[in-house]
């Protein structure tokens, strides 16, 4: 019990949260036949690669006290839309596509920012908003066709077959080692960014950050780009991941990353949370998601289900954890 | 409309501790709004170190090298003491540099002469070492005045004279301090110079070895008392309705024992933070007592909860209208009728709208709302106004009890006599009456009898007759005086 009382609170989450996902494999290795295998571990860490970076997105807006719904739709939109130019113009430089996708998801981050940090609109209510504007932009637009692979170019279709480096057999793909490199740029980020500092102040008490001069607009508006950008490139990595793309890409990420973020240890009242935790519970909701698929007793379509109630108990532990360390405080004279 | 503030003139010199004291709306708040660029100043200017200057923000009061402290530390509760130290910090490089970041704290921590780990995160500090990150934060900006706004409201003794060990040694690094506190005694301990505002105005400024208790609360109250004894002769009372004896709550309150007859005015009289709404709202059943018994109507009772309250005849006007009293958005029909709402329901359970507008429109004219209807919403009206519509709602529920918390506070003077009218009529219609009020003319203008408390304690019950101003405040601020007794 001393030991845990001298963790500090963060850290013991992240303990906690190890085993949970420790468990959970385990489990999954007891009920699926040839479940822990090199095959498997890439499965689902190719299927994180591209939900890590839109949770790291939204695990910065909610710790600004806001939420984005609007990234599946984002991720879906730069997904189609430039994968559509890459059918037309093959010939791009990939640098160049690559930071296509990024401004892309930039664009649509800053329009949720505008209307969120200036326009004093509700991020619930701007975001649910563009979540369906968006989508429904997307499906004007694409007439109904799909991006098919023998469209896109080489690079980008050899893309999810590129290994990086391997770990005994476990090949790790290079799409994997992106979103985990933009995961640790933002670790680096947070912890060493004086700016960072501003986000989480903003988050942790607004009426202290106006106080201590701090614009909160422009860190609310500069979380939502992030977040828009993130989701541009988790659109990349998906359309390379899948390369036919249709107009339901990204569907239901917004749940998949806020599940992400909670089960991480993000406050969803803002002010806190780390981008460790954030990559432990990406990787937690996708080995649950992608073992359901496999596991023959459960319908996969309690996948949803799941990750619904995975939110609620992690807000729910994390309400009774908060409420118990109150009143710890409140004894202390 | 009378002018919060009114031909003030004060100065603080460096390394000086300059009081200010006053009673509750005399103008202390305003001053340091102005201080602090949250209002702008109509008439006068303000001078920083001989410069003329206008101050439009906090972030400009900063620049100037002004800051304040309030009751309620301002801090972030995830970030850590050295964080929250060097929050407002420009001009730092892109980089954290952890390793300089928590000696710099330290190094300005120790300058304040207490301890304090750098390291901690502000969630699980005491608001005590909140209110010394706040010191030190502004210490960090090389602060040439600070103002501290009730900094001890909240605070242990212990933690008291550990402030004022912090605030000695700002004094000590030629700090201005403005020293705005209810508690006499500690200004004596702390404070150089004290200046006394009364009703919006500037009455004395003196050298505290100038000034005794005494003067300073004569100087506070000012006013001859006979102005406000206006009251009729005291009504003759019913029969007992209230018995409170050793209530208490746990942390907040405790040992606090009194009686209340019908047609009765009881004032609660004590300071900000001396817990008076707490007993209030105890025997509302908002938050219930843990100790001690209420008899009503000779039966005890344990009221836990507000419906129980209402059913046994409780009826609680808050202080603040809009988080517990009033829907702004809904119209002033709706509210009245919202705490007896069984009575207008008919078949199905629909409600009765015409019983219900007529009921409203009755109070209207009773009352004397200034409103053309009852559909308007409450949010248009003027306080004073909508302090009425919240009375309606209470009175339709047909109390036997009504606790008025600071009946009158933010309404004007007009509204103000209107409202002391009605309750007085309540009382003659054989209501038993408590009524919380930091405002001590209204007190003796009220009152029957009054309640003094003190930081969480009862003081005493006086008869009204047999209390001054004077009394009830050094009551009230701790200092006794033989005539209280």
């Amino acid at each position: 019990m001393n030991v845990f009382r001298t963790l500090h609170p963060q850290t013991l989450r992240i303990l906690a949260l190890a085993a949970v996902l420790a468990l959970t494999v385990l489990f999954f290795t007891t009920q699926i036949d040839n479940y822990f295998s090199p095959r498997m571990l890439n499965r689902i860490a190719t299927s994180a690669a591209v939900i890590l970076p839109i949770a790291i997105g939204q695990a910065l807006v909610v710790m600004t006290r806001n939420i984005d719904l609007s990234v599946g739709s984002v991720v879906g939109i730069t997904a189609y839309l430039v994968g559509d130019y890459l059918g037309s113009h093959p010939d791009i430089n990939p640098f160049l596509a690559f930071s296509l996708f990024i401004v892309l998801g930039a664009f649509c981050g800053a329009i949720n920012g505008v209307l969120v940090a200036y326009g004093r609109v509700p991020s619930i209510i701007v975001t649910l908003g563009t979540l369906a504007l968006y989508r429904t932009f997307l499906v004007e637009y694409s007439g109904s066709r799909t991006i098919t692979t023998d469209s896109l170019p080489k690079w980008l279709v050899d893309l999810p077959q590129a290994t990086a480096f391997t770990i005994g057999s476990f090949e790790v793909r290079v799409m994997v080692v992106m979103a985990l490199a933009s995961a640790i740029v933002f670790w680096i980020a947070l912890s060493r960014l004086r700016v960072a500092r501003k986000l989480y102040a903003v988050g942790s008490n607004p009426d202290a950050a106006v106080m201590a001069g701090i614009n909160s607009a422009r860190v609310v508006f500069v979380a939502f780009i992030l977040s828009g950008a993130l989701a541009g490139l988790a659109g990349f990595i998906f359309l390379s991941k899948f390369g036919n793309i249709t107009v339901v890409a990204g569907l239901g990420f917004e749940l998949k990353s806020v599940a992400a973020v909670v089960v991480g240890g993000v406050n969803i009242f803002g002010g806190s949370g780390s981008i460790v935790g954030v990559i432990l519970g990406t990787v937690l909701v996708d080995t649950i998601d992608n073992s359901l698929t496999r596991w023959a007793i459960v319908s996969e379509f309690w996948r949803d289900a799941l990750l619904g109630m995975l939110i609620m108990i992690a807000v729910a532990a994390d309400t009774f954890m908060t409420r118990s360390f109150g009143k710890l405080k409140g004894k202390t004279p | 409309m009378t002018a919060a503030l009114s031909d003030i003139s004060l100065t603080v010199v460096p390394g000086e501790i300059h009081a200010v004291v006053g009673e509750n709306g005399a103008g202390k708040s305003t001053l340091i709004k102005i201080m602090t660029g949250v209002y702008q100043p109509d008439q006068g200017e303000l001078l920083v170190g001989g410069k003329p200057v206008t101050i439009r923000s906090t972030q400009e009061a900063q620049m100037l090298g002004v800051a304040a402290i309030f009751q309620e530390p301002m801090v972030f509760p995830d970030l850590d003491v050295a964080e929250n130290i060097f929050i407002s910090h420009r001009n730092m490089g892109v980089l954290m540099n952890w390793g300089k970041l928590y000696k710099d704290a330290e190094e300005i921590i120790s300058r304040l002469g207490v301890t304090l780990d750098a390291r901690r995160a502000a969630s699980g500090l005491t608001l005590a070492e909140q209110q010394t990150v706040e010191i030190a934060r502004a210490l960090s900006l090389n602060v040439k005045m600070l103002i501290m706004d009730e900094p001890t409201a909240s605070l242990s003794a212990h933690e008291v004279e550990r402030l004022h060990v912090i605030t000695r040694a700002l004094k000590a690094r030629g700090v201005a301090v403005l020293y705005i506190s209810h508690r006499l005694d500690e200004i004596f301990r702390v404070a150089d110079r004290v200046t006394v505002l009364r009703d919006g105005k500037h009455i004395s400024t003196k050298l505290i070895a100038e000034v005794t208790h005494e003067t300073m609360v004569r100087d506070m109250v000012g006013r001859a008392i006979d102005d406000f004894a206006v009251k009729t002769a005291a009504n003759p009372h019913g029969e007992r309705l209230l018995a409170v004896h050793d209530l208490a709550c746990e942390g907040v309150f405790r040992d606090v024992t009194f009686d209340l007859h019908r047609g009765e005015v009881l004032c609660f009289a004590g300071l900000i933070g001396s817990r008076r709404t707490d007993v209030g709202l105890s025997l509302f059943g908002i938050a219930p007592a843990t100790a001690g018994t209420i008899e009503l109507n000779g039966k005890s009772v344990a009221i836990t909860s507000p419906q129980q309250a209402m059913e046994l005849g409780i009826a609680y006007v808050s202080e603040d209208r809009r988080k517990l009293g009033l829907a702004m958005a809904m119209p002033i029909f709706a509210n009245v009728s919202l705490a007896s709402l069984k009575k207008f329901l008919r078949h199905f359970g629909l409600i009765d709208r015409k019983a219900e507008l007529d009921m409203a429109e009755g109070y209207r004219k009773q009352l004397s709302i200034r409103s053309p209807d009852v559909v308007i919403d409450v949010g248009k009206l003027s306080g004073g106004n909508q302090q009425k519509v919240m009375l309606a709602k209470w009175l339709e529920t047909k109390p036997r009890l009504l606790i008025f918390d600071e009946p009158t506070r933010g309404i004007d003077v007009g509204a103000k006599t209107e409202v002391h009218g009605i309750i007085r009529e309540l009382a003659k219609q054989g209501v038993a009456i408590i009524v919380i009020s930091s405002d001590l003319p209204e007190v003796m203008t009220m009152a029957d009898r009054v309640l003094v408390m003190r930081e969480g304690r009862q003081m005493g019950v006086f008869d009204i007759a047999t209390c001054t101003q004077e009394s009830i405040i050094a009551l009230a601020t701790g200092q006794r005086l033989a005539e209280a007794s």
